[in-house]
Formats: C-alpha cells, structure tokens, sequence
C-alpha cells in the first residue's frame, strides 16, 4: 500500500507549472508538500484525486499500491480528500453523513455499529442524530475525517485541513487526524504553507519551478 | 492522457432544448408563412399569392386595431421600463425596495388574466374605485356612463399591462444585480459627491441595461400580443391586432385561418420592428449620453420627482393587492347596489357552484402545469449540471480567483442557452402557436394531451432556468466533490446530496414554471383545439356577459393555483428540514 509520484508534472498551455515530482509515500506516513501559495500545490492534490481541470496536462504518473491511476476517474480511485472546510452535507444528521462513506454492503446494524465505533474514537459518542450545524468547529472537522476514513480510502490527500482551526485547537485536530493515519496503514499528502502542521520525521517536499 | 468524463452525455439536455426550440419556432413560422401566401392545401389553397395579403390590409377596422396594438403595446413597455429604472434609482435599498422583494413571488405569480378581472372591476364605471368616492364626492347614484374599461384606445390596457409588467422587471433586475458589484460602486461614487440617484442613472444602470435587454425585448414582443388581457380589458370593436387574430383562427369559415396566418405574421413583423428599433435606441443612446454621463454634473433632476417615482412604484403594488381583494368581496357578495362601498348581503352560493363547475378545468390545469413544470425542471437541470461540469473538473475550489473563472466559464456557456430560451418569448405566442396548430392539424396530431403539455413547456422553461440558474451555478463544487471521493457514483451524489441540498431553489423554480404554466392562455386555445379548458381559458371565456360574481370565483381560483405551489415550496422544505440548521439559509 504506497503512493507513488513518478516524473509528475503538470502542464499548462505546453509549460510546467513546477518541476518534476518524484516521491514515494509508504502506508502511514505523511509527505509534507510546501510551497508559496500560487505554486500549483492544489493543482498536485487534484491531479492525484483526478479531479484535474482541463485547461492542465498531466505527465509521468501516479501510482496507488502498483496500479496506475492515469485513467482511472476520481469516484473509483479509492482515494480520500479533506478539504480546509468541513464540509458536512448539511440536509444529514452526523450518523447519515457518516453512513454515507461506508461501503460495504451491510445492514443497517452493522452500519450503525461501524458509526458508533468511530464516534467514539473521536470523543464524540451519542452525535449520530445530531444536526451538523450544532457542532462546533473542532467537532466538524473531527467528523469530517472519520467521514472519509470510513470510505476506506487507499491514500489520503489533506489539503490545508487545519487553516481555519484556531492556535489551540490546530494541535489537537492535527495530532488526532496523524494518529487516525497512521492506525489505518496508509499513505497521506498533505498540503500546507504553515510549518507547524508537518508531522514530525515526516518527509518535506518543496514545489518550485527552476528560473530559465 | 485524460479522459473525457463519461458525465458529459449530459450534453444531450442543452443540445435538446435547442434543436426543441429551434423547430418549434422554426417550423411555426413556416405554418404561419404559407397560409399567409394562400398556400393551404388541406382547405384547398394552393395558388400562391399575395391575395391574402391585400384582404388583410383591406379589412375593415384594420387600421385601427393595428394603431390600437401599437399604441398600447408601446406606451406600455417605455413607460415601464422608464419607471423601473427610476424607481431602482430613487428607492434601492430603502424600506420600499425591501418591501418589494418580499411580496414579489407573489406579486409575479398572480396570472395575467385575474388580474384583467381584477383590475376591470376596480376602474369600471360601477367599479371600486368610483364607489369609494361615491356619492360624497361625485353625487353618483347610478353608475357613470364613461368608458373607462374596453376603451377604445387601450388605454386601461395599456395601465393594465405597465402594473402587471412592473415587478416582472423588478424580479429581472434584481437578478442582473448580482452580477455588478453595486455596494463598492455606490461607495466610491458617493465619496466623489454623487448622489444614489444620480449614480445609477449615470453608471450602473447603463452598466445593468446588457443584462436586462432580452427581458425587455420579451416586454415588448409581450405588450404587442398580449391576447387574455387585451379581451379582458382592451377595445372590442374594433380590437387589437392580437385578438382579431385570435377571433378569425377561432372562425367557423377555415378560409378566416388565411387571414390570421396573414395578420399574425404582420404582427411578428411589428414586434421586430419594435425591438430593432428598441435596439438602435440604445446604441445611440450609448453615444448621446455619454456628454452627460461625464459632465460631472452632481445635482439630478431625478431628485426632485423622487417622492413622484415612489409614490407610482407604491400606486403600483396596491393597485396589484386591492385587484385581488375586490375579487373576493365580489366573490363572496349576494347584493350589492351601486354607490355601496360593501355588499350589502354575503353569500357562499357562488363559490359551491364555481368550485363544481370548474373542477375539470381545474384538474386540466394541475395537471399540465405540474407535467409542463416537471419537464422543464428535468431540462433545466439538465442543462445547468452539463454547465457546471462542462468546464471543468476539479476539487479546491478554494481560491477566491479560480472559483470565480470556473463560475464566469458556467456563466459563458449558460449566456448561449439563455438566447435559445428567449426565442419562445421574442416570438409573439399567436404566431408561432398558430402556425404550429395548422402543422399539427396537418399531421393529424392536434387535440393531444402531450402536444398541449408541450406547448406549455416553451414557455415553462425559460422562467424556471431564468430562476434556478443562479442559485444552481453557485453551489459549491466542493461539497460534490467531497461526497464522490467517499467512493459514490455521480448519479447518485447529484440525487443525495446536491439536489437535496438545493431542494428550496428546486421547488421555488417548479412553482414559477407551474404558475406560468396556470397563466396560458393562446397555447391552450391553439394547440388544444379547443378540446381542453384550463381555469385561465374559462376565466376569460365567461368574461364575456357572465355575473361578475362567478367570475370573481374563477378569477380567485385561477389566482389560488400558483399560490398553493409558493406556499409549498416554502413550506415542504421547512418540514423536511425543520431540524437542519444549516438548511434554512
């Protein structure tokens, strides 16, 4: 279970936004990309999500556990994403937002258990009938990643998950999401312009684009 | 190396609607083109010629009717484009301008046709407002003999068609708003001493005027062919140009259907010739207005009409209100003898035999406007989901500059559609329809269900894209996005989440589709053949020489219709969602 960026660049209208991107991310580790924003650090989450704009051209490739993800599109690449917002579907209570990760053909008790289980991981027990917009923002965000860890994804992308957090809260959503990753097994990129939020012994990786 | 998403056969939902306008329109004005050359085969007409031509321009009264239409047709779209303008200039964002966008939906939904009723029974001789001065100011016993309604200049018409277009506008212009950055141009004009009037007059409204053009090309071609209000309220002997149309289609002698062919076409012809030379007002307008728009001038002359334009937008509103209000007084009334301002006996006899009598219509009317409006909901959506991702494909939507260059794209691709929509509304209905029917007859497809449903959905779609889009364009991308990397099917994101999420839009755009579905009035008498009857049909056939009581009820009932659509639209998502914080927004 690794990722894997061979030779990856992405173009637009025949140049490259940034040089070439080698990394291999190994199950449960945490690859830091940083860089000014501007610097195409999104456009690398989306073309790994393949969610890519079409105005951008993709070279060299992406590689989940072996299999090339080049043509795969983004609902089957079995690859999830958090975003800086929560965003929790607001017409579904915690436990439909929740249930709709789960994959797996199961019944409704199971599902529920599954829930159960992952709320309290979180601290958050008792939350499936609540109303998302009852939450707090920490709340939100812890949901938010349960949410996506339920879709069992293969690899996750976190794109500057912990910006609109406050100084206090940051350290413990960071510590929990990292711990979440790494109990799962799988590789994660995160996105970032704040240098606090690399986890430590994480591997960091500049984007820049060679003058000339 | 990237695959063009399977999603993208969603392109079939735009490329319908317009091959679905075009050869409707198209094939339209070719039903009405031939039989104006005496071309006509199936009533024995194949030599053509221009003989049909010299009877209509011959026939008796013409010139009159064709004064008359012109007259009010274009007293009424100047002056109410002049008095949005003004209006927007001297109340936008004062306790006024706010009223307005409250009681707009409800306002717009109010058909056309109980309205005429409405109106009628306010300004007639016998009517509301003459008895509220009566006897005390007038010493009236009976009823004046003054021809204030059906007068044959058009004038009630004309007052008639300016109050009812009025919030149409508005709704349009509020609209159009977003698309300006209206507070920060305020703010730096102001700074440089200009006073609000005086800044829309001189910027934004020259700035709004693109966005608002083909609303006001559809007032236009709307006040020349307006055929329910005009029976209603317009001159009868001789009447305007739309409803001697509609009297020689309708005539038992086929050979009359010539003439309408002709005289329709004659029509369109006005209707062109309006909106090009609406057109070339503007491009010059563009050149001689600029000396004024820079003369640094601050003072306005709008100012001093201010409490004027105020007082006309206020005039306005109440006139729609008390038009509803004395239809039901009259609805409810037993006696009720001139000068009296109240009935002086009530009763509930007239709205048990309405309710009775008109339930088939009733049902008729459900059921076209909820089909015509379904339709136009599935295309409209549609086409907006084939907008939206057309474009492009991405996450992050998360830089304020990228999210505006995908939604300007959306907004590029949803301009085209928009030309397309508007065909049905530059056209005068009776041309096109009239054609239509004749091709229809034809086929041997006439009288159908499924035709007349059709010809609804022409003018059901454009005011529900006209309603959803913006709301639709601007979701946020990510929130689908979200919900398809947690491993779910487009389909089944757009029917869960996306849909769902913008269910209050959704029914509002339903409502609208639904209440100018109600409104029809020439598609239902054309392509129905005469084989259906909605309320509004009724509502204007039983004008003629019916008690005014009964007409009250019919009115009400054809007025009730959209309201109870509105009504669910607000009501069915606060249900849904009574507990979703984040829902009711």
């Amino acid at each position: 279970m690794s990722l894997e960026l061979e030779n990856l660049s992405i173009l637009k209208q025949g140049s490259a936004i940034f040089d070439p991107v080698n990394l291999v991310i190994r199950p449960g580790e945490i690859t830091t990309i940083m860089g000014p924003s501007g610097c195409g650090k999104s456009t690398l989450l989306s073309a790994v999500s393949g969610s890519l704009d079409r105005a951008f051209t993709l070279k060299g490739s992406i590689l989940l556990n072996g299999r090339n993800m080049g043509d795969c599109p983004m609902e089957k690449r079995n690859i999830g994403i958090l975003f800086q917002d929560d965003l929790l579907f607001p017409h579904m209570n915690i436990g439909g937002n929740l249930a709709f990760a789960i994959q797996e053909k199961i019944s409704r008790v199971q599902k529920s258990q599954i829930i159960d289980k992952a709320l309290k991981t979180a601290g958050l027990e008792g939350f499936e009938k609540r109303d998302p917009s009852s939450l707090s923002g920490g709340q939100k965000s812890r949901i938010s990643l349960l949410r996506s860890l339920l879709a069992k994804p293969s690899a996750l992308l976190l794109d500057e998950p912990f910006s609109t957090l406050d100084q206090t809260l940051k350290a413990k959503i960071r510590s929990f999401v990292f711990s979440q990753i790494k109990k799962m097994n799988i590789p994660a990129l995160l996105v970032t312009h704040d240098p606090k939020d690399c986890p430590e012994g994480g591997m960091i990786l500049n984007l820049n684009k060679e003058e000339g | 190396m990237i695959k063009i998403p399977v999603q993208d056969k969603r392109i079939i939902f735009p490329v319908f609607v317009m091959i679905l306008f075009c050869t409707t329109i198209v094939a339209g004005l070719i039903g009405t083109i031939l039989p104006s050359l005496n071309y006509l085969p199936v009533i024995g007409h194949t030599q053509v010629s221009l003989s049909v031509w010299f009877d209509f321009f011959s026939y008796p009264g013409i010139q009159t009717s064709i004064f008359v239409t012109l007259f009010s047709g274009i007293t009424a779209s100047f002056v109410v484009v002049s008095l949005v303008f003004l209006f927007i200039s001297v109340s936008h964002g004062n306790a006024l301008w706010k009223f307005f966008e409250k009681i707009l939906s409800p306002v717009l939904s109010i058909p056309h046709a109980a309205f005429a009723v409405g109106f009628g029974f306010l300004i007639a001789p016998s009517g509301w407002l003459i008895r509220l001065v009566s006897p005390l100011l007038t010493g009236f016993n009976t009823p004046p003999d003054w021809i204030l309604l059906n007068d044959p200049a058009g004038i009630s018409l004309t007052i008639a068609l300016v109050i009812k277009e009025f919030p149409f506008l508005i709704m349009v212009t509020m609209g159009a708003m977003g698309q300006l950055d209206i507070k920060k141009t305020l703010f730096v004009a102001r700074a440089l001493g200009y006073k609000k009037e005086q800044i829309w007059l001189k910027i934004l409204i020259p700035r709004l005027y693109p966005h608002l053009r083909l609303s006001i090309f559809a007032v236009i071609a709307y006040s020349l062919s307006v055929v329910d209000m005009a029976i209603l309220l317009g001159p009868s002997a001789p009447s305007s140009l739309s409803v001697l149309i509609l009297k020689w289609f309708n005539d038992p002698d086929v050979n009359f259907k010539l003439l309408a062919s002709a005289g329709s076409l004659f029509l369109f012809f006005i209707v062109l010739l309006s909106i090009f030379f609406v057109y070339l007002l503007e491009r010059s307008a563009r050149v001689f207005l600029r000396p004024w728009i820079t003369n640094g001038n601050r003072s306005s002359f709008v100012t001093l009409f201010k409490p004027m334009i105020s007082f006309t937008g206020i005039c306005i509103i109440i006139f729609t209100i008390i038009s509803s209000v004395i239809l039901v007084i009259w609805s409810f009334s037993w006696q009720w003898r001139f000068p009296d301002f109240l009935p002086a006996t009530w009763t509930l006899k007239f709205w048990a035999k309405g309710l009775v009598s008109s339930f088939d219509p009733v049902m008729t009317t459900l059921f076209t406007g909820g089909a015509s409006a379904f339709l136009g909901l599935l295309l409209t959506i549609g086409c907006l989901e084939y907008a939206v991702n057309s474009n492009q494909n991405r996450i992050g939507q998360n830089r304020i500059g990228q999210n505006k260059t995908l939604q300007n794209k959306a907004k590029n691709y949803t301009k085209y559609i928009h030309y397309f929509l508007y065909l049905p509304l530059l056209v005068p209905q009776i041309t096109f329809m009239a054609g239509i029917q004749l091709l229809l007859v034809i086929m041997k497809m006439d009288g159908y269900w499924i035709t007349l449903m059709g010809s609804h959905m022409l003018f059901v779609l454009p005011y529900m894209f006209i309603a959803l889009s913006a709301t639709y364009l601007s979701f946020d991308k990510r929130v689908t996005d979200q919900a398809i990397f947690l491993g779910r099917s487009y389909t089944r994101v757009l029917f869960t989440i996306k849909l769902p999420m913008l269910l209050k839009p959704i029914l509002f755009s339903f409502a609208i589709g639904f209440s100018v579905s109600v409104a029809q009035y020439i598609p239902t008498m054309l392509v129905g053949a005469g084989r259906f009857s909605t309320i509004t049909t009724e509502v204007v056939n039983i004008a003629s020489g019916s008690d005014r009581r009964i007409m009250a009820v019919y009115a009400l009932i054809q007025q009730c219709l959209p309201l109870i659509m509105f009504a669910m639209a607000i009501i069915i998502p606060k249900i849904l969602y009574y507990n979703r914080k984040g829902m009711q927004v």
